[in-house]
């Protein structure tokens, strides 16, 4: 986007797409359009707010920055190093994510780092790592979609997360190209697809398995290829033989007939899946997106041009976010935590003895679980997890348990409402920095307008706490280029190379494109052409099968219930909720509903709900519609209090990934009224 | 405390299915595990052997990769058969005259094909005529393969699904083909009469011929199948004489052991038959009267057993499953559940006969739920139509739509579908569709019209696809 300062005041800013952008190439989605109203809002937090007495008082940045630094030497020598936390978010730019890794690793010296897109990317990461031996979300330009044969959209409702890109969907269709959507309602984008795949919550790993049968039985798997470019496809062939259709049509409720067709298509002519939120926001979050790989490696896609697997980050830094150390069990660079070579790596690049460099930390929602009793205190940097956690009533209990709770933000949300300390910080075109898009690709943020004077930039924060801590040595930066200088030299070698980027670069070529070893390299737009990261350079496949969600629907609670966005909404809507438009536009969660269903328990469009779980229940509007399957309903995550959709959802986590299951839980539905 | 020893008495489908349950429930961490297999080589699949028959390699069927090991508490026995359980004294007599000791015991020893008497099916020394070839294992399908030759005739017994597969199989490979039936139609227990003869239009087309209402009355030839006559006197020309008449369960090593036997091995909800310690499941056990020869309800027995036996759900009881049998019979997709034939003169029935189309459809109702449906030609609605039918939800008020996407059904009680399309302007798909139909037929021009899609431009895709679809049909040639 390109913004730019109001000449007469120097205090507002005004937006537009950049027309020359190769992702968005002109468009852009109306919360970016109306993201200015944020830079100038009234609501802004101006000053560091500390609790006293149950109420917000402001008090002035040292004492703010004296206190919450003594307060972690407290809870440190009482409780241990582990006892104090950090959370951080892919919102945040590459230079935070990192710093706030080496803040938890070096200043901290904590084990317990992770961040919210635990909650959004991990169970891809996973999937592509195991099979890849390396995750970047899509493996090659969005620029790819307008020339596949056929792409496969699995639980990701475009037209409202992603609109910019649909542009490449309307291209690839005028090409006579076909878009297949797997998803359990009838979304915008299902509406605009050749072929829509309804399926039952939480079947997304099977479905995939009995699209393999199909293959196999048709026999469109690309042998060749998987002789020549995979290991260890017998043992997941046997498991889709056993995928028999009628087993994978009571499941999934998909028809034989439209995996069929599904299937031709895939293998057919040059083709990609791209997986939402919707099969990887799973208690099988990570098994699910192997099962979407595998198929793909059978048809032979993976590495062929515009052909393969991707996943579309949600968050604006979902991939940079993940890469540079702000997750449990990783280090810069998509270093593991705790493999000793890495460990012996960064250890030495930040000067420290490898044996005090922490080991792997608990995972986001292990972490919030562990609040009041071995973690203590927290420092939130980017995320509203009170929303965005599931049992979201349980999370609220065990952060007002903590000893020590700093929220930065630059508003008050359902977390800061519940901090000791809220720290004002600054926005994205206040600030420098860097982020790496869905491709891969490592694009600019550029400050545009100053800050309010009383706010601070959280590598600001960082820093000064650090200095605090007795580290200041180690944490001597003055912008983000030297915090983007450091890490690209830490990143050296690593999977995730970016230490021939530098800004001058990124600006000469509209971002650079990781793996990038050496400032004379050009970037790698796309991957695998030749060989995927494992050391024999072969791709995996993994034998999965399907497994039930932790909760299914039962007597008590018959009907599946699944989260998801409003176009006008991001994340737990701590910002979007406070533009004009978009609240207009979407002033309140609803409740979806088909008609059956409604017929069923004596509501009509617009009557008031109760939906509830086994962990709460929230109130909400109805909204009826045939485009959601009558065994489910979907309701936004954006909402805090009462609305919030995350009471309900199930905190069960993938054993691999860590991932909530979001997606999948049981409730059942009842008139406001009715007892 | 010593681990239990759990033995497996088949490596069929239903015990390799029960090994994979067990061990995703650790169960070697309670049990030491021996199956035995009759069959040489890994269990495989036996729903695919149409597919060996057309020629595909034997181990793309098997149930495991060639590769598969089956974990260091679990020893694989091929080859041996278990000829009696002594149950007072916990011990297995096998064939090879040894016996081994078990705590558990499960017969999975599934069923052997029914092979009916008919004259000059063997030869003098009662081995079978050459010629004469049951389908059931492998090793049939491997020797049936074998001796195929374009242009040989064959007459397939039994005009079921396996039946049907087999003379598919063989048409193929260029035989000329005809099924004997001995029912007035074909795959009677999946289809009414309707069904059952449309889809034997569709078989004939795909030039097979099928004779109902006949059986095979004597197999002709003397040392080598030459032909057959069939119970009205006419007589085939034959190479090949294929007998697909159904399964039995074995019973034969329950029966030497002492254990009550009906049609199969009893059992009940816990699959246990009477005998302590000895549990039976897959083809060869009768639960509640029934015995089941299709896949899925096996599955759900061996999930019940490695419950019960893993304590991971000892509660767990299994009641029974419903039937679903899902097909592609000659090139014709079949789908099947639940009662063929209304039972009760209060149950409803909605039947779609579409000659042209070559399909039909019905839907069998009782008291608003789905007790039964037939799917021939057009099994779109399968998926939606089988989840109805298996959680027993009340369909919609015009059964019909049970037929359709869920987007076209119950639509009375819903908002109106006029969707907001551009949210920076508020415009709604009716008014863009209204411009489209006076002309504006360009996103640009819908832009001047309206104001839709001249904010942040994220919704010009959706306006792309409305003037794809309402543009009035003179701008359409342009």
């Amino acid at each position: 986007m390109v913004a730019t300062t109001d000449s007469s005041t120097g205090t507002s800013i005004s937006i537009r797409a950049d027309d020359e952008f190769p992702v968005n190439r002109g468009q852009m989605c109306i919360k970016g359009f109306n993201a200015h109203e944020l830079i100038a809002s009234p609501e802004r937090l101006l000053n560091p707010l500390k609790r006293v007495d149950g109420q917000f008082v402001e008090i002035a940045w040292a004492q703010a920055l004296d206190e919450i630094a003594d307060k972690i030497k407290t809870i440190q020598t009482a409780h241990g190093r582990d006892a104090m936390s950090a959370f951080g978010s892919g919102a945040l730019t590459n230079e935070k994510a990192y710093l706030l890794g080496k803040f938890a690793r070096v200043a901290l010296g904590t084990a317990n780092i992770d961040y919210n897109g635990r909650y959004c990317m991990s169970s891809a990461a996973a999937g592509q790592n195991r099979a890849f031996g390396v995750d970047r979300g899509m493996p090659f330009p969005v620029e790819d979609i307008a020339s596949t044969g056929c792409a496969m959209l699995w639980g990701s409702n475009l037209t409202d997360t992603l609109p910019p890109i649909m542009q490449y969907f309307d291209t690839l269709r005028a090409r006579s190209g076909r878009v297949i959507v797997v998803d359990p309602r009838r979304t915008e984008t299902a509406r605009q697809a050749d072929l829509h795949l309804q399926l039952t919550p939480g079947t997304d790993l099977l479905l995939a398995n009995g699209l393999l049968h199909v293959a196999i039985d048709e026999q469109l798997i690309d042998l060749s290829y998987i002789e020549s470019r995979t290991n260890d496809f017998a043992a997941i062939a046997a498991i889709a033989l056993r995928s028999h259709p009628a087993y994978v049509e009571r499941l999934t409720g998909v028809s034989l007939d439209q995996m069929r067709q599904a299937v031709r298509w895939l293998a057919e002519t040059p083709s990609m899946i791209l997986s939402g939120r919707g099969p990887e926001q799973q208690s099988k979050g990570a098994d699910s997106v192997s099962a979407l790989i595998n198929l793909m490696l059978a048809l032979g896609k993976v590495g062929k041009p515009f052909s393969g697997y991707g996943t579309l980050t949600g968050q604006g830094n979902g991939q940079g976010g993940r890469e540079h150390g702000q997750k449990a069990d990783q280090l810069v660079g998509y270093r593991l935590i705790e493999n000793p070579v890495h460990r012996q790596q960064i250890a030495e690049f930040w000067g420290i003895d490898e044996a005090d460099l922490p080991r792997k930390g608990k995972s986001a929602v292990e972490l919030v679980d562990a609040c009041g009793d071995d973690v203590r205190g927290m420092l939130v940097m980017g995320s509203n997890i009170a929303v965005a956690t599931p049992g979201a009533n349980n999370v609220k209990e065990r952060l007002a348990s903590l000893d020590l709770l700093v929220v930065c933000d630059s508003f008050m949300n359902d977390t800061a409402e519940l901090a000791h300390y809220v720290l004002p910080t600054q926005q994205w075109a206040e600030e420098d920095g860097t982020v790496t898009n869905l491709e891969g690709r490592v694009i600019r943020r550029r400050r545009v307008i100053d800050p309010p004077a009383s706010t601070r930039g959280d590598v600001e924060i960082l820093c000064q706490l650090a200095v605090r801590l007795g580290m200041a040595e180690k944490f001597a930066f003055t912008t983000a280029e030297s915090v983007f200088d450091e890490f690209r030299r830490a990143t050296a070698g690593a999977p995730a190379d970016y230490n021939g980027i530098s800004y001058d670069k990124i600006d000469q070529h509209d971002g650079i494109f990781w793996p990038c070893p050496a400032a004379d390299h050009p970037g790698t737009p796309r991957l695998f052409a030749t060989e995927f990261a494992h050391p024999d350079a072969r791709a995996r496949f993994l034998a999965i099968d399907h497994r039930p969600a932790a909760e299914e629907p039962d007597d008590e609670y018959p009907i599946f219930f699944t989260t998801g966005r409003y176009r006008e909404h991001y994340n737990s809507g701590a910002q979007t909720r406070k533009v004009d438009i978009l609240v207009r536009s979407k002033p309140e969660p609803k409740a979806q509903l088909h008609p059956l269903l409604a017929d069923q328990i004596g509501i009509t469009d617009g009557e008031r709900v109760v939906v509830e779980s086994r962990r709460g229940r929230i109130v909400l509007v109805a909204h009826v519609t045939p485009e959601i399957r009558p065994d489910t309903i979907f309701a936004p995550f954006h909402w805090g209090g009462r609305q919030s959709a995350n009471i309900l959802t199930n905190p069960a986590l993938d054993p691999t990934s860590r991932m909530p299951e979001f997606k999948i839980c049981a409730v059942r539905v009842r008139q406001v009224d009715a007892t | 405390m010593a681990k239990k020893h759990l033995v497996i008495i088949g490596h069929g489908m239903a015990g390799s299915r029960l090994l994979d349950e067990l061990q995703s429930r650790h169960a070697g961490t309670r049990y030491r595990i021996t199956v035995y297999g009759e069959e040489p080589g890994a269990a495989y699949n036996r729903i695919l052997l149409s597919k060996v028959l057309g020629g595909a390699d034997p181990d793309t069927i098997r149930m495991k990769a060639e590769t598969w090991h089956p974990g260091d508490d679990v020893t694989l026995v091929p080859r041996t058969r278990v000829d009696r359980i002594d149950s007072a004294n916990r011990l297995l007599h096998l064939s090879d005259g040894s016996t081994e000791p078990y705590d558990i015991a499960i017969i999975a020893t599934g069923s052997r094909p029914f092979i009916p008497k008919i004259e000059g099916s063997v030869l003098a020394d009662s081995s079978p005529k050459p010629g004469v070839f049951a389908y059931r294992t492998l090793d049939d399908c491997l020797q049936m393969r074998s001796k195929l030759r374009p242009g040989d005739s064959a007459v397939v017994l039994g005009g079921g699904l396996l039946g049907l597969e087999a003379a598919k199989a063989l048409a193929d490979n260029g035989l000329h083909v005809t099924v004997c039936h001995l029912m007035p139609t074909l795959m009677e227990t999946q289809l009414d009469e309707t069904g059952g003869k449309m889809l034997q239009r569709q078989i004939e087309q795909q030039g097979i011929f099928v004779r109902c209402g006949r059986t095979i009355a004597a197999i002709l030839g003397c040392n080598q199948v030459r032909g057959v006559r069939l119970d009205d006197g006419t007589e085939l020309a034959a190479d090949m004489v294929v007998l697909a008449c159904g399964i039995r369960p074995r019973v034969d090593l329950a029966q030497a052991s002492g254990i009550p036997v009906n049609r199969g091995v009893i059992v009940n909800d816990a699959l246990a038959t009477a005998v302590p310690g000895v549990y039976a499941l897959g083809e060869c056990a009768e639960h509640r009267g029934r015995v089941y020869g299709i896949v899925t309800p096996i599955w759900e027995q061996c999930e019940a057993l490695a419950d019960i036996l893993c304590a991971t759900g000892s509660a767990r009881r299994y009641t029974g499953s419903k039937l679903y049998s899902r097909l592609k019979v000659a090139g014709v997709d079949v789908a099947s559940m639940g009662v063929v034939k209304p039972e009760l003169a209060s149950d409803q029935t909605i039947q779609i006969f579409e000659e042209q189309r070559a399909t039909y459809r019905k839907l069998i109702l009782r008291e608003g739920k789905l007790i039964g449906a037939q799917l021939v030609g057009d099994t779109a609605a399968a998926g939606q139509l089988v989840q109805l039918f298996d959680r027993n939800t009340t369909i919609p008020l015009n059964p019909l739509e049970a037929l359709c996407a869920y987007s076209a059904a119950g639509g009375s009680t819903g908002a109106a579908l006029d969707r907001q399309v551009c949210n920076c302007n508020t415009v709604n798909e009716s008014a863009i569709v209204s411009a489209i139909k006076q002309g504006c037929v360009s996103v640009e021009a819908v832009g001047v019209c309206t104001r839709a899609g001249t904010g942040c431009g994220s919704c010009r895709s959706q306006i792309v696809g409305l003037i794809r679809e309402h543009r009035p049909a003179a701008a359409a040639t342009l």
